[in-house]
């Protein structure tokens, strides 16, 4: 195993940082949430993971992402269960150290099925919206140290996030809300990016 | 102080479900932790049958647990999905190795949560899933929405299911056999007064004397159509006449009706419908061969009735009258 590759720590970690910046900043979900949707998203996925803290645990990031998924599972609405999903597949990656392959390859897992069960694709305005482009920049980045490629999909996944304002919804709460809501950023692709954003220092 | 018989609207569902244990014990066990219900035997050596859904519908889905119908079945609250983590322990505990068939309704979150948890087993469960998509009310030219709702063709699709799985049949056949039920299967419902909310004590819509909700859903929410309340025989008329046209039912074919209360309709006015819908097939030389008629796909105390039909097969009939044993259904 070398430096480059992504531990269980560091994925334990990194999904500890994720629930620190959402628990802290719930507010900013609900907010866009409450413009767009029904105002629970916020508080749905913060207590969905502050349940998940006391949880993590595993060997390697795939048994972490696996012990991260059941709260998510465990939840209403629609964004919590395809969070849940998301984990779920990630971790059925690599029982060992991830190489920046094995990220890009589980991501690729993982997003599909969302895109899939979710029935949603980029230009909807939802979660998808972040995924996708993340999931391409750690399929095609240059860098072979997992940090380095993360920070790629951090700026991928921000940006994903910022070009859902100026969308109109076609799926979930916000898609009754159609022009009304076009300004406005889809609070699971905002999400979303924080997530990776949240590799980034720890 | 609520006029919905119960304790804390949080612990209504497990409750519900402790007293079904009650009067049922020797054919269902309750699962708490994630809750679920299961046969009080496990079968072995056979297709699982697996359906669930939101409460507020009882006796679906867990009233059809039972020998010739379904190996479990996953509650959520009142009128919202179960969790994906309560289908996947569900469909954990009934694989018998011969794979698992889930009989989803057609709503967004049953949907996305039972798909979700079949995607998550998918290395190590064989899971098919059957849509259920009957209402004719919900009929659209495809603009990319939702689609038909599922209401009580769902009892059909168990049985048939449930009796083929009991019988032998492998994976693709029960799910095949689902699939042609649901495609030769409509529904129409009316109500005469909307259900109440357990919470508030209020109706989820109001009608004046003399009227009915026409094509009303299982949710409480409205039909299509307000109409002026009518006698039994022109009433059934309605409701079967769209019913025959949508499932392409011709003079000579037979069918099997589900004559449906939907949670305050007496068994007096059921019995009613009941000989209405065998009086109209008959005018349109439609045999009526085989007839449900109960309370079984409920919304809470809505006042109102479903029929559906079925276009039968010989083969259709005979999974029909296989025998069957649970809380709900039993011959």
């Amino acid at each position: 195993m070398s430096d480059n590759e992504l531990t269980g720590a560091d994925a334990r970690a990194w999904l500890l940082a994720f629930a620190d910046r959402v628990v802290a900043d719930a507010d900013e979900l609900t907010e866009l949430d409450r413009q767009a949707g029904d105002g629970d998203f916020g508080w749905n996925i913060g207590s969905a993971l502050k349940r998940a803290r006391a949880n993590l645990d595993g060997d390697d990031p795939a048994a972490v992402f696996q012990s991260g998924s059941d709260t998510f599972l465990a939840s209403g609405g629609t964004s919590g269960p395809l969070f849940g999903l998301w984990f779920g597949r990630l971790g059925a990656g690599p029982s060992a150290s991830w190489s920046v392959p094995d990220l890009a390859g589980a991501f690729e897992t993982a997003t599909g099925a969302v895109r899939r069960l979710g029935k949603a694709e980029v230009g909807h305005k939802t979660m998808v919206d972040a995924m996708v482009p993340a999931t391409h920049a750690l399929a095609t980045t240059g860098s072979s140290h997992w940090r380095e490629a993360l920070r790629e999909a951090a700026v991928a996944a921000r940006a994903g996030a910022e070009s859902t304002s100026g969308m109109v919804a076609h799926r979930g709460r916000a898609s009754y809300l159609g022009e009304r809501a076009r300004e406005v950023l889809d609070p699971g692709a905002v999400s979303i990016a924080w997530f990776f954003e949240a590799a980034d220092g720890i | 102080m609520s006029r919905f018989f119960m304790n804390e609207r949080e612990t209504l569902v497990p409750q519900a479900l402790e007293g079904l244990v009650e009067a049922h014990g020797g054919l269902v066990e309750v699962h708490t932790d994630p809750l679920f219900v299961t046969r009080r035997t496990p079968a072995t050596g056979k297709v699982a049958l697996l359906s669930g859904g939101g409460s507020g519908h009882e006796p679906l889905h867990t009233g059809f647990v039972g020998t010739g119908m379904l190996d479990a079945a996953v509650p959520g609250d009142v009128f919202a999905s179960p969790t994906a983590l309560q289908v996947r322990a569900a469909l954990r505990a009934v694989d018998a190795g011969e794979g698992t068939v889930m009989v989803v309704k057609n709503y967004t979150g049953d949907v996305l949560n039972f798909s979700i948890a079949a995607e998550l087993l998918a290395e190590t469960h064989r899971v098919e899933q059957v849509l259920v998509d009957d209402d004719l009310a919900t009929q659209k030219e495809d603009d990319g929405g939702p689609g038909r709702r599922g209401t009580a063709a769902v009892v059909a699709v168990e049985k048939v299911c449930g009796a083929a799985a009991e019988a032998g049949a492998p994976l693709s056949e029960v799910r095949a056999l689902g699939q042609d039920v649901v495609a030769r299967s409509a529904t129409l419902s009316v109500a005469f007064e909307a259900c109440t909310n357990p919470m508030t004590g209020k109706r989820s819509f109001e009608l004046e004397p003399g009227r009915m909700e026409f094509g009303v859903g299982i949710h409480g929410e409205r039909g299509i159509e307000t109409r002026a309340a009518t006698e039994a025989a022109a009433l059934v008329e309605s409701l079967v006449d769209p019913l025959v046209a949508s499932v392409g039912i011709r003079r000579g074919d037979r069918v099997l009706a589900i004559v449906n209360g939907l949670g305050a309709t007496h068994g007096l006015e059921l019995g009613v419908a009941a000989r209405e819908t065998r009086r109209v097939l008959d005018g349109r030389g439609v045999t009526l061969a085989r007839s449900l008629v109960g309370p079984y796909v409920t919304s809470l105390d809505m006042k109102g009735l479903s029929i559906t039909l079925t276009a039968l097969t010989d083969d259709l009939v005979k999974l029909w009258d296989a025998p069957v044993r649970t809380p709900a259904l039993a011959w």
